[in-house]
């Protein structure tokens, strides 16, 4: 993360000065953020060591709760089920996203109108999109197997409501949602990009290919890494597209952790355990962001 | 990370230049294809919303229904009516854009001057908070909700409209967003800027903000909509009626044995075109970003 | 004491609270003199008026005390719920749900024992048993719905089929629900026999509360297998929509019964309130209608002679343990009124079945729009219900098991003894034993 041009080129200053002018910056969102959403994490870790019934009864159980989770069947579904919507999840809605973000990111007429349309996913209600999909879905009167059926395809997906297609139906929709979202985020870092980058990459011969990998690409890495972590995150979290889309069925076939989480907590009063729950789920996604994170050290390195 | 980030002519290209104009010249018939497969996914995209607006002419026992009516019947103009008149839309508008310019505003603020920060000034620890910022981001929020609500109410904050605004506005998103577009900003004009003696807080504010528009406005638009369509944070802490927002007053539709369908897709037609509106203005900002709000020279 | 009482209570409840006052004279509870006023929980308080109607009928009855309604989120009553009274800023009466939740609330003491209250009550509501551990009881019910089969006259008329008669049991059902979709193809109507709506209840309520020794506790649920396979049945031939139908389509029982897409269905009682404003309104179709006891397990519960079991849960009022002190013999006065025959008669006015039921029949059946047979009116006062939540540690966990397993069947992707296995080896290991 060098920020500093070599020793010469800049005025020495002490280390002391930039942490106090480091700090000062960050000082007026930190003091927010320590106090309204700092202290109740660290609250968090605390709690998923007791048994914890929200009423204010926490003893301490020690491992318990942890113990207890590696025996879990249904903890392990879920946590089969998330990986399984992360994995496909992040490349999918990574390419829409990217792909959407190189197509409108030009001069083109009704441009503005597109963009529009492509965000629409992300701002429409998701209770209502969930619920289009779901009759699109729908195995006896849905439009999609009813095209199926015209291009020569036996047979009737149940999607939503069967143990095969539940979880490739989610994905298709949180893909479908989020990938305007993520393409605002790309449309942003391109734009970043200096023009004159490519203009030098043009006066090299590069073809459009060529331009998109040598200079797209790596200047676009600051965003990407950007975008990766938050689709891991988000994708380890998913939570309410799955509940208004399937609510986890039918059986356990889409049952998630945080939706997991939520049962343990809220229905079966169990916060200490749903603590437990919790920071394993953080665990994991943490531990890929920082791989991430010294991946992309590296790179830049 | 950004002197590395990029290739090597960049060296060579002038930094505070327009930006070239890039033109792709397609086909003619290539541009019409282009464009009729635009049309036909962007009606694809709009299907759901399409859909609420055809409920929301509906009658309550008609919005679900085998086969799909994807045309109504009889259209019900009155459900437009009755929304304004049977429910408080205006205070639920009203309240929403409080909450969303309030927040927006903050965010963009602390987060990008957070930002600056992370992404430009060294300090030991640095890259250690910073990843407790991102930590927090992996928490999910329904397991910790409760303790953060027995802490709002201990300050007093829950059941006002500044308990959301104190929940959304210090997010560790964006800080995180606008210091990868920092990022992406040459280290060599702020190198020239301090040469000629400005202050830290003068190039962020005279160089950073300027140059990154496109970044600003893009965290604007989604803080904007997130706070628009949040609904878990206002229902835990804004009960009394006088403070709902859109999102919670439409839930006020729903009883414990029946629901109003019909004016819950009025009401999200209704709330959705603000930000459609939003968005299709602020987008603009996408296409001229550095050069017209940029430093000329 | 008993003088202060008698003075403020009104009507029949006073001479009984008045003797509950003097036996349990270890709460010095006293009602208060002066005015006071007490916060009550209610969700959806715009459409759903009961919360008003008990507040302002015990305000007439007693000028003094007010009741003040807080406004709570229908479908997220008992999360919002969970929040304020973990951090301390729940309202003096809330209001139990269902059982499921009730048990969280007891166990974590967040409920006042109002056993004085209910040792006061002339008749006892349907319903009090599940509020009662260990022998105290912690919150009085005031509404108790039950499940009851709602029929379509019009449409049994139009596919010439008689009338259920209260002998039915679930195959008698089954057959009925058949030739009905039959005899409906021919006359020219689209309207399936029957509809059973997409929750677990509809299959597993009945299952538990008919089935003989069926015991949720008890982690054996082969008494499910024979109402799954007619529910499968049901589907298969084509008498009700599909579960995956109902689900993706997001079918509401509302439209199924009112628009008359369907002649029969098992439902709740609350439904009754719900049709007669719908018809009135227009939303629902204008048709007759009427009302007989659900379907049994088998013929020895079936016939007017006999009682019929079904199932539902009470809505219950508890207190809140952090109430001020000299407001508790407020608040308990409200829940005695609320489960008495004063606030029975009102609840009944505004269509909504009270916890004593039986006393308020005429009343509920004077409502314009009602049936007027005398199946209906049996239907609605006399049956056995169970809970269908009974309250211990395990029933939520256990509930959403059987709810996986109720997806999981209707769905078509488990067969009924493998996911009844599933189910089994799942509570074991995961509810029972954890």
């Amino acid at each position: 993360m060098a920020t500093l041009l070599p020793a010469p080129a800049r005025r020495r200053r002490t280390v002391w000065r930039d942490t106090a002018v480091g700090w000062s910056f960050i000082l007026p969102n930190f003091v927010g953020f320590a106090v309204l959403t700092l202290v109740p994490v660290l609250a968090l870790f605390y709690l998923a060591f007791t048994n914890w019934n929200v009423f204010g009864l926490a003893e301490w159980t020690g491992p318990a709760n942890f113990q207890r989770l590696m025996h879990d069947a249904s903890f392990w579904t879920a946590l089969r089920n998330t990986l399984y919507y992360t994995v496909f999840h992040i490349p999918l809605t990574m390419v829409a996203s990217l792909g959407l973000a190189l197509l409108l990111n030009r001069k083109l007429r009704g441009v503005a109108f597109f963009r529009t349309v492509a965000f629409f996913p992300y701002i429409a209600a998701i209770v209502a999109t969930a619920q289009v999909w779901n009759m699109l879905f729908s195995p006896e009167y849905g439009p999609i197997n009813h095209i199926l059926h015209f291009f020569g395809f036996s047979g009737n997906p149940g999607w939503t409501v069967s143990a095969d297609g539940s979880m490739p139906a989610v994905i298709i929709v949180g893909t479908w949602r989020e990938m305007g979202y993520y393409m605002l985020i790309f449309l942003a870092g391109l734009q970043t990009i200096p023009g004159e980058l490519y203009e030098a990459a043009r006066m090299d011969g590069a073809n459009a290919w060529h331009r998109f990998w040598t200079v797209t690409v790596p200047s676009l890495r600051p965003t990407t890494f950007f975008v990766t972590v938050m689709l891991t995150i988000g994708s380890f979290k998913v939570f309410d597209l799955i509940l208004l889309l399937t609510n986890g069925g039918p059986g356990q076939s889409t049952l998630v952790l945080s939706q997991y989480i939520y049962q343990k907590g809220f229905q079966e009063n169990q916060f200490g355990y749903a603590s437990a729950i919790s920071i394993v789920l953080f665990a994991i996604c943490f531990l890929v962001t920082v791989v991430q994170f010294l991946v992309n050290k590296r790179r830049n390195a | 990370m950004d002197t590395a980030v990029r290739p090597a002519q960049a060296e060579t290209a002038l930094l505070l230049n327009h930006r070239a104009t890039r033109r792709r010249r397609l086909s003619r018939t290539g541009r019409i294809i282009g464009y009729a497969l635009l049309v036909v996914a962007a009606l694809a995209l709009l299907l759901p919303f399409y859909w609420m607006v055809v409920s929301s002419l509906k009658t309550n026992n008609e919005v679900y229904t085998t086969p799909i009516q994807w045309v109504p019947k009889t259209v019900v103009w009155e459900n437009y009516l009755d929304i304004w008149r049977k429910s408080h839309m205006v205070t639920w508008l009203k309240n929403t854009l409080i909450l969303s310019v309030a927040v927006s505003a903050l965010q963009v603020f602390t987060g990008s001057f957070a930002a600056y920060g992370f992404a430009k000034v060294r300090f030991p620890g640095r890259d250690l908070l910073f990843l407790a910022y991102i930590g927090t981001i992996a928490v999910p929020w329904q397991s910790y909700m409760i303790p953060q609500f027995i802490l709002m109410s201990k300050l007093h904050l829950s059941n006002t409209l500044w308990s959301i605004i104190a929940l959304q506005a210090f997010s560790a998103f964006g800080v995180f967003l606008m210091k990868q577009y920092y990022e992406t900003i040459p280290n060599d004009l702020s190198e020239a800027a301090r040469m000629d003696g400005m202050s830290e807080y003068g190039i962020w504010r005279r160089i950073m903000l300027p140059l990154s528009m496109p970044a600003l406005a893009s965290l604007t638009l989604l803080t904007f909509v997130n706070t628009w369509n949040d609904y878990l944070g206002p229902l835990l802490y804004l009960r009394d009626p006088s403070l709902w927002t859109i999102q919670i007053g439409l839930r006020s539709f729903i009883n414990e044995y029946n629901a109003e369908y019909a004016l819950i897709m009025t009401g999200s037609v209704l709330s959705v075109l603000p930000i459609a509106l939003i968005f299709l203005v602020g987008q603009r900002y996408f296409i001229e970003g550095i050069a017209t709000t940029g430093l000329k020279g | 004491m008993k003088r202060a009482i008698t003075a403020v209570l009104g009507l029949g409840l006073a001479a009984s609270l008045a003797l509950t006052g003097c036996s349990s004279s270890d709460t010095p509870e006293t009602m208060p003199t002066g005015p006071v006023s007490i916060t009550l929980a209610g969700w959806s308080l715009s459409t759903t008026p009961e919360f008003k109607t008990l507040a302002d009928g015990f305000h007439t009855a007693n000028p003094n005390i007010t009741v003040e309604l807080k406004e709570y989120d229908a479908s997220n009553y008992d999360t919002q719920m969970t929040a304020d009274l973990a951090a301390g800023s729940a309202p003096d009466v809330y209001v139990q749900k269902n059982l499921k939740m009730f048990y969280t609330y007891q166990a974590g003491g967040q409920l006042l024992d109002v056993s004085d209250v209910a040792k006061g009550l002339t008749s006892s509501p349907g319903g009090l048993s599940g509020y009662q551990v260990d022998g105290k009881t912690y919150a009085i019910p005031y509404r108790q719905d039950s499940w009851v089969l709602f029929y379509n006259k019009a449409l049994f008329d139009k596919a010439k089929v008689a009338y259920p008669d209260g002998s039915w049991t679930w195959d008698k059902y089954a057959e009925v629900s058949k030739s009905l979709t039959a005899a409906l193809k021919t006359a020219g109507s689209k309207a399936t026999g029957d509809y059973q709506h997409t929750w677990q209840s509809t299959v597993q309520g009945f299952a538990l509360a008919q089935t003989p020794g069926a015991s949720l506790q008890s982690g054996d649920f082969s008494y499910l297998k024979p109402y799954y396979q007619r529910a499968l049945d049901l589907q298969t031939a084509g008498a009700q929509p599909s579960y995956g139908t109902a689900t993706t389509n997001k079918l509401t029982y509302q439209a199924e019964f009112g628009k008359q897409q369907a002649a029969m269905m098992p439902m709740g009682t609350w439904y009754i309130a719900t049709l007669l404003s719908q018809q009135a309104k227009g939303d629902a179709d204008a048709f007759d209608w009427g009302l007989a006891p659900a379907p049994q397990f088998d013929a020895s519960t079936t016939g007017t002679s006999a009682t019929p079991v079904t199932f539902g849960d009470p809505t219950g009022l508890g207190i809140n343990p952090k109430i001020k002190k000299e407001k508790v013999a407020a608040a308990k006065a409200f829940l005695a009124y609320a489960a008495g025959t004063q606030g029975a008669k009102s609840l009944a006015a505004i269509g909504i079945t009270p916890a004593a039921s039986a006393a308020v029949a005429d009343d509920f059946f004077g409502l314009k729009g009602m049936p007027t047979d005398d199946l209906s009116k049996f239907a609605f006062a006399k049956h056995d219900t169970k809970p269908e939540n009974p309250v211990s540690k395990y029933t939520a966990g256990l509930q959403n098991v059987l709810n996986d397993l109720h997806s999981a069947v209707l769905s078509g992707s488990k067969d009924v003894d493998g996911a009844i296995g599933d189910a089994q080896k799942r509570a074991k290991n995961e509810v029972l034993n954890s």
